[in-house]
Parts: structure tokens; C-alpha cells; sequence
């Protein structure tokens, strides 16, 4: 047998995120909810002044308003609740998948402000007054963008499970790319690196991105 | 009605032939050889994809119901300890709680890190969790051992202390021999020998003898195992569950809570993977459903209990390890003997053993003995995953023919076909590797390995078997034609991902000659009628032939209507391309036929006989017929950091009738990742001192993700088998038995020494290249 991989994987009842939350005191977590421009996160940035920002959440439940898919919700949600949990339990969106809990696997992941973002490594409160994007969002009503439509016709899905956040992270590289370059298959491949599929639909995923980055579809986009 | 005779035209290209077989009257006549499909066969997208695409497809784990609870279950922290005290109390009447459940008595042994201890149901998950954190248990922790080599020793601690019944799943090989007794941990699987494999091996000339070991690997399907239950007054309840096999998930709530089955209705609408370890309402170790439902009876409200990651990994079975001491005799340049002495883990299940493939592919080996045992170690029981044994055994095989092949001197392609009795495989092997362009590559092998370079480049190939276990009157499929012309299809399966709603479709709108926009398919539900369990890929030959037998009763009494309306006898209605009757110069549309339709609609119901065919071969030791396969494999090894990228693999499978040739290559794609994740990257890693997993997540559990997918090309053979009315084999498991296998031939053709052990991380390659000292396994 080979060394442990990770020597930090933690036991159950030992480490864990929701744990060193609880376990760091409240106050340093509510200051980091309201202190936004703290985040070492890249994509993370000020959106409320801190005039405007409540002076200290929670434990209980506190409104949050953010933008869901084009609409303005409000979820009432404690503090440490992550947007993954907030979208899923409150927000009736069940589009974004709980897999991994913990950032590696990429099937909860959301648009927050146009970037790709794991809504579990996220805390609901971080997103207020941003826009959030789930796999719900990128159709329009019942009408399926180019991207979910060269998703079906190349099958690439098996359970669909990881298919929310594959089709997230297509989008993103879909939305960023140069307009007129070409894609190459690494470079999807590489958009995806982050995001877990145990049926392996992989290369489908590949081969539906590269035709509609092509512009082979009726509408190119994501 | 008395059986008939038919003569089909059955077997591959090149080997067909008129096969006659006695039919029962009700069963329609098989597709084979001369059947033109207009829908079947073609690349029919998935009819739900559009749902899952737009994320509105509710998985178990997504369903909510109007006051819900979550549960959530303590589980042991030690590997093995007897549970002196539990004391509930202090969880309940803490906020959101609604009701607290002591799983474990004092007095119980806990035998694995991760059992069932206690449980909660609450409002939210979080509130369930926090209230696990309030539970006192006090444990006598147990001397354990959960390393297999260490159990197998004779001052080991027991893991069991009396024989233990064995667990079988609807993801097992059909007709596995029970096992023999216990010594300390060990157990002896039944074995099977033929000719004199002590005697053969004197006789050899050259022998090579090694050990090849595997490691424990976790299904880890995104969606995790999991429950909801809810009580429909105190006699029925309705279970939603992330499972394979709906039915096992009802028999097995029926038994737990004494109720009829018929009182329990099961909905697995989306299912987020499974690979061989969800069947029944439990996880292989953990009483979900028991503890879900009783939760829910507790607090008169449903409860919802889905497994986290870390659960998902100690709990919910696993692919056990092996240890394989192989030893191969040639003589004369042929294969004379092969002797294997398996010993694995399947923690503290059963379910060691390494599949049919050193005792059952290579049949022109005269001698052959293959004797495999299940060790007992306090780890989480293993249960079968997609292809139980097979990628293990074949592994170890594979491999060891290669270093016998290169002692002997002989090619290892050539060596394989020398062996193999299966014409289908045979040309299988001979056209992958025209294709494969095996000669030059393993030439271009040969010279860099002369030449020494940093890069190494290596070619192996390694074959599948699998046998077609459809099962006999076990689905039971029901067509509708309705007034408006819909034809709905009904039965109770569930689709794993492999998408056999959009295949039952095909069917119906081939035997109506329909659009496939007509057709309505209802699954995933108990409520529409029996069906089987989505293990040893059985799901399209169990199923398609009953759906197409209902299609076809349906349609004949749709042609008498036809020809009441045409005023001909039934005998002279003749059907159009769009299913338009016409007879004696009449003609009436589908769309108006249907509008005659004395009541709402036709309905026929009807399921499959057991299977009548096996062309060309059968399943060594059944009448199931033989799925045959082969794989080729590419790889590229920096000899200086020992990384190994799989850059190249070509699957050649048959699967009988190619149903659906679109989601056919998800599934091979789907077996050459999952065979290459195993062979290069996953490992359940446990701790010797503590007995607990110490990657129990997706991060440092490492599988394989979209930058170290090889290219994969897919080579159908397609095979007019004969086994049932639609011709469908299972692809599944055939797709990823021999993946691993070729991936360490090849690795072995690059560096001129194996590696006999997975998965092949850098630091086995290092080793085996003598860079770094060998550690101790």
C-alpha cells in the first residue's frame, strides 16, 4: 500500500469547514460576512458599503437579497449557511448539486457576478446585492441555450449528476473566450479540470463545446 | 398455446447462420440478421436529457415534501469496540429536532470506523448534525486489523466471531457457488479447477510465478445513497430513493417495517450513478432505510436521510482489494497452466473473489485452477461494483501473461488468440490491433526502451468476458395505445445513466412504426409494473424484450381494429411507414384508427421468457450467452518522475444488438474512464493505527477528470445473438473489465518491468525501475 495521499483527510468528528467555523468564534465569521472586501477570494469584491451593511448577523436567521437567474430573492438563512445550501433548501433551485461539500468536485458550482464560483465553499450571505447564475438560468424559460442543446445531442450526460456544473463551467469559457477564436479540446479540457464526473461523459462534454464554439449550431453562445 | 419453431439468422459478420429455436407462442418473433429497424440501432438522443440539462430534474436528494426532516446518523469512530452506554437525551428538544433514534443497544460489537451508532431527524441538516454532537456514547474500544495481510496472520483479531450470512445483491454474478467455512479470518470462495495444474506446472518449461495486488476502490457516485420516506397512515409508505433496483429497495422496506410490498411504493425518477452499490433500501453499511423510516414514525412527518461524502466512502460498500499469487506454466511456446491464490478484502462483507477471467477466458489452456478467498478486516464491506471481480482478476492475468510471453518469447497478442475459443473475440483481438496498429507500436516500444529515453511509450491489450443475464419474467412491461394516438409505455425500472427509457421508446416506436414524439415512457416507479434491478447489466435485455412483446399484442389487436374499420380480415391489413392501415383499396390513418378505440385505450401487458440463444458462445457453464471484448491500450511514462498518462485506448465490444449506438459509447467511454481512474489514481487509503479512512472525499480520493481522459475510440462488432425478441446484451461491465489490465501491459511494454501493483501511482514506477527503494507493501 502506498502513502496516505493526504495526511490531513480528517476523521469524522474531527476538522471539518462547519466546524472551524463554530470553532473560530462567531465574531471573527460575522466579521468576515460583513467585511467583504477582506476575501482573499479572486473573485470576490465589494458590492455594499459597509455603511449599508447590517452591523453583526445572526445566529439566527437573517434576510439576504441577491439576484437569482434575473429575479430579486430574499432568503432568510443563518450565517453559516452556504449559498449551496441557501440556493438547495430555501430558494427551492436544486439545479446546483451537493457532492463533494467541500470544493472539489465542482457540481455545485454557480455563476456569482459572471465568474464560475462553488456556491459550497461559499457562505449565502457572501452574495448579497450580487447576481447568481445556476444551470436553471441559462435557459430562457423552457427554451434550451446552443450549449444544453449540444449537451443532449452529443449525450453528454449519463446520471446528470455532474452536468449542472459542467455546463456552468462550458458557459464561463463559452462567455469569456476572445470573440471569433477558435477553442481547442484542451482548452475545454481545461475548463473543466475542476469539475468530477464518475459516468464518464467527458469526452462528449469536450465534443458538444468545440461545436458550438465552432458556430455549427442554430446560435452560437452559451 | 404450444411453443413453435423459428429459424433466425443469428451470429457476427462473417459467421452467420440459420439457427433454429423453439419459441413460446405469445413471444414475438426475434429480430435477427434479416430484420430491417428503422429506429432502433439509430442515434436517438436521450428523450430526458432536456431536463437534465436545465437542471429541473428532481434527483432523490433533490425532492422536498411539505414538512420534511433531515436525518443524520452518528457513527462509530472506532474500528471496533463494544458500545457500553448510549444516551440520547441531550440531542432531543434541541432546536429543529423532531426525533432521536439509538441505532445501537449496549452490548452491541461495532466492527468497522463508520457503522451505524444513533440517528436524528430535524428541520434542517445542520440542526441534525449539531444534534449528533449531543449524543453519549461511551465505547470499550476492540483490539482490529484492517489491513488484509495483517488478518491473515494466525494472532489476528477476529473481525467475526461466528460464520456470517452472505449479503447478496442484485449486482452479484448470477449463479456464484456458496462459500466454505471459516478459519480465523479467512474463507474460501468454491474453487475451480480442471486437468492438473501441479502436474502441468512440473511439466512446464518455463514458469513465472508473482504476485499482483489491487486496491480497495469506492463507487463514489455523485449522488450519494440515500432515502425519503414517508408513511401514508401506519400500513404503506412511499420511499424515494437513490437506487438501482427499485424492487430490492421495496422488498426490503416491506421485511424491516412488516408491511405488504404492495404496500410500499418506490420512486427513483433521476438516479445520480450507482455502479453496483445500491441495491435495497440499505447501504451495504449502513440501515438507511430502517433508520429513515423509523424516524419517520417517530416524528409523523416524512424524513429524508442522504449520506455525506465522507459516508459515502466508509459505508456504502466498495470494490474489494486483492492479493493474487499467480503462476503460469507455457510449454512449447503454449500456455499450459494457470494457478491463482486470491486472497482479498471486502472489509467485514464478502465478495473477494476475481471473476471468471483466469479460469474462463483462455479455455484452450488445458490446466487451469483458480482458488480465492474473502479475509475479514474491520474496514466497511465491500458490495459488488460494476464488473465484481472481473477488472481485478483481469489485471492480474493480463499481466502476468505478458511477463510469460516475453520469458517464452512470443508475442503477447499472439499468445492471447493462441487461447482464446470465442470466435467473436478472436476477431476482435486480430481487427482492434490491425486498427490499434498494435505491430508498429510495439516496435516504437522496443526502441525507445533500447534507446533509453526519458519518455517511454507502451502498448497493451487485455479481454473482456461478461455473460447476458437477462432475466426471465422478471420485468413486466405495459403498452397503452391511447384514444389520442399516444402509445404509452410503462414499466417500473430505473435509469442508472445508461438511458434506457429513450431505448424503451426506440422500441415502441419501431414494432408501431411511429415517431418517437408519440411515444410516453413512464419509469422509475414501483407503481408501473415490475421490473429489474440496473446489475449485471441486465437492464436492456430484461427489459426491451418485454416492452416489445406488450408493443407487439397491442398492435395485433390494433390491426383487428384496423380491419373492422377496412372491413378485411386482420390477415390482410398492411401497415405503412407512418403507421397508416390500409387493406381491400381503404386506407385509414394512425391518428383516426386510434379515434375507434372502443374505451380510453389498448392496453396490453407482457414480459420475456428465458433467454433461447447464445450464438456463437455461451457463458462457461450456463446457457447465457458469451459478451465478448478487448481493449488496447496506449500509454506514455516519464521514467524520470514516474507519472504515467494513459494517451490512447480503442474498445472493441459487442453488445449483441446496438440499440442505441449514441448512449452505447457513453457507457464504454464510461467503462474505459472508470478502468482507467483504477488503474492509475483511486485507492481507499486506511490507517493502521487508527482503523479509520484518511481520504474519505474527492480531493485526495483522487479520480480520474477530464485532463487525463486517453483518447478513446469505440469499435462495435455487432452480434445477432438470438438470446431474446430485440437481440440487447448488456455493454455496463463488459466496457470496463479489461481496462486496467491493458493499461499495465502497456505500462510493462514502456518500462520493460511490471508494475504488479494498483494503481500504478510514480512511485511504483520509480520502484519498479529501481530509482528508489522498494517499500514495504
Amino acid at each position: 500500500m502506498s502513502e496516505p495521499a493526504n495526511r490531513r483527510g480528517a476523521p469524522k468528528g474531527g476538522l471539518t469547514r462547519r466546524g472551524l467555523f463554530r470553532g473560530v468564534g462567531t465574531a471573527t465569521l460575522l466579521g468576515g460576512c460583513v467585511d467583504r472586501t477582506s476575501t482573499t477570494d479572486p473573485g470576490g469584491h465589494a458590492v455594499v458599503d459597509d455603511a449599508t451593511a447590517p452591523a453583526e448577523l445572526g445566529p439566527d436567521r437573517v434576510p439576504v437579497r441577491f439576484t437569482l437567474n434575473g429575479e430579486s430573492v430574499e432568503a432568510a438563512v443563518e450565517p453559516r449557511t452556504t449559498l449551496l445550501d441557501a440556493l438547495r433548501l430555501d430558494l427551492d433551485t436544486t439545479g446546483p448539486k451537493l457532492v463533494c461539500d467541500r470544493g472539489s468536485c465542482s457540481a455545485c458550482l454557480v455563476l456569482v457576478d459572471g465568474l464560475p464560483r462553488n456556491s459550497c465553499m461559499m457562505l449565502a450571505h457572501d452574495v448579497a446585492g450580487r447576481e447568481v447564475t445556476t444551470v436553471e438560468g441559462l435557459s430562457k424559460g423552457d427554451e434550451l441555450s446552443a450549449l444544453q442543446h449540444a449537451f443532449v445531442r452529443h449525450d453528454a450526460l449519463q446520471c446528470g449528476f455532474c452536468t449542472s456544473g459542467m455546463l456552468i463551467s462550458c458557459a464561463a469559457l463559452l462567455r469569456r473566450r476572445p470573440k471569433g477564436e477558435p477553442l481547442t479540446a484542451t482548452q475545454v479540457q481545461d475548463a473543466i479540470a475542476g469539475n468530477l464526473c464518475r459516468c464518464g461523459t467527458y469526452p462528449h462534454v469536450v465534443a458538444a463545446v468545440l461545436e458550438v464554439a465552432s458556430g455549427k449550431t442554430e446560435r452560437a453562445g452559451a | 398455446m404450444a411453443d413453435r419453431k423459428q429459424t433466425l439468422r443469428l451470429g457476427f459478420e462473417g459467421h452467420l447462420r440459420k439457427v433454429d429455436v423453439t419459441l413460446p407462442a405469445t413471444e414475438a418473433t426475434p429480430w435477427d440478421a434479416d430484420s430491417k429497424l428503422e429506429i432502433v440501432g439509430t442515434e436517438v438522443p436521450r428523450l430526458d436529457g432536456h431536463l437534465k440539462v436545465s437542471g429541473r430534474a428532481k434527483y432523490t436528494f433533490d425532492v422536498a415534501l411539505p414538512g420534511m426532516l433531515w436525518a443524520a446518523v452518528l457513527r462509530s469512530p472506532h474500528p471496533a469496540a463494544r458500545i457500553e452506554s448510549i444516551d440520547v437525551s441531550k440531542a432531543e428538544g434541541q432546536p429543529g429536532v423532531k426525533a432521536v433514534l439509538a441505532v445501537a443497544k449496549p452490548g452491541d460489537t461495532l466492527r468497522f470506523a463508520g457503522q451505524d451508532v444513533a440517528a436524528v431527524a430535524a428541520e434542517r441538516p445542520e440542526q441534525a448534525r449539531d444534534a449528533l454532537a449531543l449524543i453519549e456514547v461511551r465505547y470499550t474500544p476492540l483490539p482490529f486489523v484492517v489491513d488484509t495481510e495483517g488478518a491473515m496472520r494466525d494472532k489476528a483479531p477476529r473481525v467475526h466471531e461466528a460464520p456470517i450470512t452472505e449479503r447478496r445483491t442484485e449486482g452479484d454474478e448470477p449463479g456464484k457457488a456458496k462459500a466454505g467455512g471459516m478459519q480465523g479470518n479467512v474463507r474460501a470462495l468454491p474453487p475451480n479447477e480442471r486437468g492438473n495444474v501441479d502436474k502441468a506446472l512440473r511439466e512446464s518449461d518455463v514458469v513465472h510465478e508473482a504476485t499482483y495486488v489491487t486496491q480497495v476502490q469506492t463507487h463514489s457516485a455523485l449522488e450519494t445513497h440515500g432515502v425519503l420516506v414517508r408513511w401514508d397512515g401506519d400500513q404503506s409508505m412511499t420511499v424515494w430513493a437513490s437506487t438501482q433496483g427499485i424492487f430490492s429497495v421495496r422488498d426490503e422496506m416491506a421485511e424491516v417495517f412488516g408491511l405488504a410490498p404492495s404496500k410500499v411504493r418506490v420512486i427513483t425518477e433521476y438516479l445520480g450513478g450507482g455502479f453496483g452499490a445500491k441495491f435495497g433500501a440499505s447501504a451495504p453499511g449502513s440501515r438507511l432505510g430502517f433508520i429513515a423510516g423509523e424516524l419517520s414514525r417517530l416524528a409523523r412527518a416524512p424524513v429524508k436521510l442522504m449520506c455525506d461524502r465522507h459516508e459515502e466512502h466508509v459505508c456504502t460498500g466498495n470494490r474489494p482489494d486483492s492479493r493474487q499469487a499467480v503462476a503460469l506454466g507455457g510449454r512449447r511456446g503454449k500456455l499450459h497452466a494457470i494457478d491463482v491464490v486470491a486472497h482479498g478484502t471486502a472489509g467485514i462483507g464478502t465478495g473477494a473473489g476475481v471473476g471468471r477471467n483466469a479460469f474462463s477466458l483462455y479455455t484452450r489452456c488445458p490446466n487451469a485452477r483458480v482458488r480465492a478467498h474473502d479475509v475479514f478486516t474491520n474496514g466497511g464491506p465491500g458490495t459488488a461494483m460494476r464488473a465484481p471481480g472481473h477488472p481485478q482478476g483481469a489485471f492480474a492475468l493480463e499481466l502476468a501473461l505478458d511477463e510469460l510471453a516475453a520469458k517464452m518469447g512470443v508475442d503477447p497478442l499472439k499468445l492471447r488468440l493462441d487461447h482464446d475459443e470465442h470466435p467473436l473475440r478472436s476477431m476482435q483481438l486480430r481487427q482492434g490491433a490491425e486498427r490499434f496498429g498494435w505491430d508498429e507500436l510495439r516496435k516504437r516500444s522496443a526502441q525507445l526502451r533500447s534507446r533509453n529515453t526519458r519518455v517511454r511509450k507502451g502498448v497493451g491489450v487485455a479481454s473482456s468476458l461478461w455473460g447476458d443475464f437477462g432475466r426471465a419474467n422478471a420485468a413486466v412491461a405495459t403498452c397503452s395505445v391511447l384514444r389520442d394516438g399516444t402509445i404509452e409505455l410503462k414499466n417500473g425500472v430505473q435509469d442508472i445513466g445508461g438511458g434506457i427509457p429513450t431505448v424503451i421508446a426506440q422500441v415502441g416506436a419501431e414494432v408501431f412504426a411511429r415517431p418517437l414524439s408519440t411515444i410516453r415512457v413512464r419509469y422509475g416507479d414501483s407503481d408501473y409494473g415490475p421490473s429489474v434491478g440496473s446489475g449485471g447489466s441486465t437492464t436492456t435485455s430484461s427489459v426491451t424484450p418485454a416492452v416489445r412483446n406488450a408493443c407487439e399484442q397491442a398492435r395485433v389487436a390494433l390491426q383487428e381494429l384496423a380491419a373492422k374499420q377496412l372491413k378485411v380480415p386482420a390477415g390482410e391489413v398492411r401497415w405503412d411507414g407512418d403507421g397508416t392501415a390500409h387493406g381491400g383499396g381503404g386506407s385509414i390513418t394512425f391518428g383516426q384508427l386510434c379515434k375507434k378505440i372502443d374505451g380510453e385505450a389498448i392496453v396490453a401487458t407482457a414480459t420475456r421468457p428465458a433467454t433461447y440463444g447464445h450464438e456463437p458462445m455461451a457463458f462457461p457453464g450456463s446457457k447465457f450467452y458469451q459478451i465478448a471484448g478487448a481493449q488496447f491500450a496506449e500509454v506514455e511514462v516519464d521514467t524520470w518522475t514516474g507519472v504515467v498518462r494513459a494517451t490512447r485506448v480503442l474498445a472493441v465490444h459487442d453488445c449483441g444488438r446496438v440499440m442505441n449506438p449514441l448512449t452505447l459509447r457513453s457507457q464504454i467511454n464510461g467503462g474505459v474512464i472508470q478502468g482507467t481512474s483504477y488503474a492509475l489514481m483511486e485507492e481507499r487509503v486506511l490507517d493502521g493505527d487508527l482503523g479509520r479512512m484518511l481520504n474519505p472525499n474527492l480531493e485526495s480520493y483522487k479520480i480520474l477528470g477530464a485532463r487525463d481522459v486517453p483518447e478513446i475510440e469505440v469499435m462495435l462488432t455487432e452480434v445477432h445473438t438470438g438470446a431474446n425478441n430485440t437481440g440487447a446484451v448488456g455493454i455496463g461491465e463488459p466496457a470496463t473489465v479489461p481496462t486496467a489490465a491493458a493499461i499495465a501491459c502497456a505500462v510493462y511494454d514502456a518500462l520493460g518491468v511490471p508494475v504488479r501493483s494498483l494503481p500504478i501511482t510514480p512511485a511504483k514506477v520509480l520502484e519498479a525501475l529501481g530509482m528508489i527503494p522498494g517499500r514495504p507493501a
